[in-house]
């Protein structure tokens, strides 16, 4: 891993240069563990690290014995997992967050600093179609950045809808360079969601879209230069991804990445309205008193139409039939699995 | 960080762990994954992200949020048999903020260099900060806590194992 540190204050980034997994990671059950309805109540998980993804997916769905858990199953792969009958198909809300980031660094051709051009973007988009032709419909709407099942979410506060006409007017505010093409970046993996998002704006902005995907070679070196911030991209919106690891604080973990003084997303300025209400926020020690201020940086963070915020990916899990697990929503943990008479493990 | 409610209880008969699964996880966070399966933290998260007492038992702020009390979990052993008290919290609190950057997630889940642990009893731990810290019982997500015998005898993190804080897990 390589970390981009700054000073002051102090802040730091972690990115992964490579992984280096043994062939295997062998759990053994701690047999005192104190909370024993919890579990655990399987002997050895043997992690399989040796497989590439669509090997041990196919092990998984097409017997008993090789593969008994697959995680991060692709949406485009869910209906291979629902038609085997070997394996079953778990899907569970997850904290994480699929987002445009803007680049609004002052002084470009493209006024991303704009909150009229920021909206009318947010307001162009379908985000229902995102999630049922991009993700397969294993997505949730967001309004902002807060998944409606955390804590900290305004029940109120509705995901903008999409809404050509209202999108228009707030475009004619916009001094948009005539011919300029607006530069949506993103990995691989997000590129056919890029192309969705990108189709809706030429659509209801009237603007050309160029879609610019990255490889995974220039993935690192993106990562870094994203979290360094020295330089200003050549893209307008970038595809991201992020995660929580709970339900109880996300503007720690996700709304300050993307918009905090320490921020590794935040592309453009510091916004010092948002600093005061994370401030307010870190700072409040009474539990429904955080929640409130929680709520209020969501709430602003929508108004100011900070980010493109278009869905909360679900978590799609293979799982075998002989093996009861339920998925979380912010790790992947074992204690309570189960397996079933049957399971291959306890045949003699 | 919204009101967190108690683990599950512990009345129920023990049922010996059985059998073995086969498990994949391409998952970037896998390290993290595997750190949150084999070890504990004062807190820990339900299915739902929602956070449950784990190595804890209760909270409370005092010193007008500057100092967070929390009560620790009685009866509980680590699996060389070393009961657990307040002393295993506050060394692997101690050995955390000898890092600049213990996690990966982000640095907003360290503590201010400033923080100080106090062990009150066996059972008890105060956490002292230089101003109130709302996100401290959120930050005890990523605090994992070993036994003694981890960072003695056993792998250790950091400092502990690689005479630094570069980030050497």
């Amino acid at each position: 891993m390589i970390a981009v540190q700054r000073a002051t204050p102090f802040a730091c980034t972690w990115l992964i240069e490579k992984e280096d997994r043994t062939p295997e990671v062998v759990m053994t059950a701690n047999p005192t563990y104190w909370d024993h309805t919890r579990g655990p109540f399987v002997q050895k998980v043997v992690f399989r690290n040796a497989l590439t993804p669509a090997d041990a997916l196919d092990r998984c769905i097409s017997g008993d014995g090789e593969v008994d858990i697959v995680t991060e199953v692709s949406p485009a792969d869910a209906q291979r997992v629902i038609d085997s009958k070997f394996a079953h198909l778990e899907v569970h809300d997850a904290n994480r967050v699929l987002v445009g980031v803007f680049n609004r660094h002052p002084n470009r051709d493209v006024p991303l600093d704009d909150k009229h051009l920021r909206t009318a973007l947010n307001l162009a988009v379908d985000r229902e179609k995102v999630i049922r032709d991009g993700l397969l419909g294993y997505a949730s709407n967001i309004a902002s950045l807060t998944p409606p099942w955390c804590a900290g979410h305004p029940k109120d506060l509705q995901p903008f809808g999409c809404d050509p006409a209202a999108a228009k007017a707030e475009f004619t505010h916009v001094k948009w360079p005539a011919g300029r093409a607006l530069r949506i970046a993103t990995g691989g993996g997000f590129a056919g969601i890029a192309n969705l998002v990108a189709d809706d704006i030429r659509k209801n902005l009237g603007i050309a879209v160029d879609v610019m995907v990255g490889d995974d070679a220039g993935a690192l070196g993106g990562a870094r230069a994203l979290a360094e911030g020295k330089l200003v991209p050549e893209w307008d919106l970038l595809l991201n991804f992020w995660f929580d690891i709970s339900s109880e604080a996300a503007p720690a973990m996700i709304h300050r990445e993307f918009f905090g003084s320490d921020g590794a997303f935040r592309v453009g300025p510091e916004l010092p309205d948002f600093n005061t209400l994370y401030d307010d926020m870190a700072g409040e020690t009474e539990p429904a008193a955080f929640v409130k201020k929680a709520e209020t940086i969501d709430r602003y963070s929508k108004e100011e139409a900070l980010g493109l915020f278009l869905c909360s990916p679900k978590t799609l899990t293979a799982v075998n039939n002989f093996v009861k697990f339920e998925p979380y929503a912010t790790t992947f943990e074992l204690a309570e699995a189960t397996i079933l008479d049957g399971h291959w493990s306890t045949k003699k | 960080m919204s009101t967190i409610t108690t683990a599950a209880p512990t009345a129920q008969t023990r049922r010996t762990p059985v059998g073995t699964l086969n498990v994949f996880d391409p998952s970037p966070l896998n390290w993290l994954f595997i750190t949150w399966n084999t070890m504990e933290e004062p807190i820990r998260t339900d299915h739902d992200g929602r956070a449950v007492y784990s190595m804890a038992t209760g909270h409370r702020y005092i010193d007008g949020g500057k100092t967070l009390e929390i009560d620790i979990r009685t009866g509980v052993s680590f699996q060389n048999g070393e009961p657990l008290t307040a002393h295993q919290i506050k060394r692997a609190f101690d050995e955390m903020q000898r890092w600049e950057a213990p996690h990966p997630p982000g640095t907003w889940l360290n503590f201010p260099p400033e923080s100080v642990a106090e062990v009150v009893h066996d059972h008890q731990i105060r956490f002292h900060f230089p101003k109130p810290d709302g996100l401290a019982l959120a930050k005890m997500r990523g605090f994992h806590v070993p036994s003694m015998s981890f960072w003695s005898e056993g792998p250790g993190f950091g400092y502990s194992r690689e005479g630094s804080g570069n980030g050497n897990w």
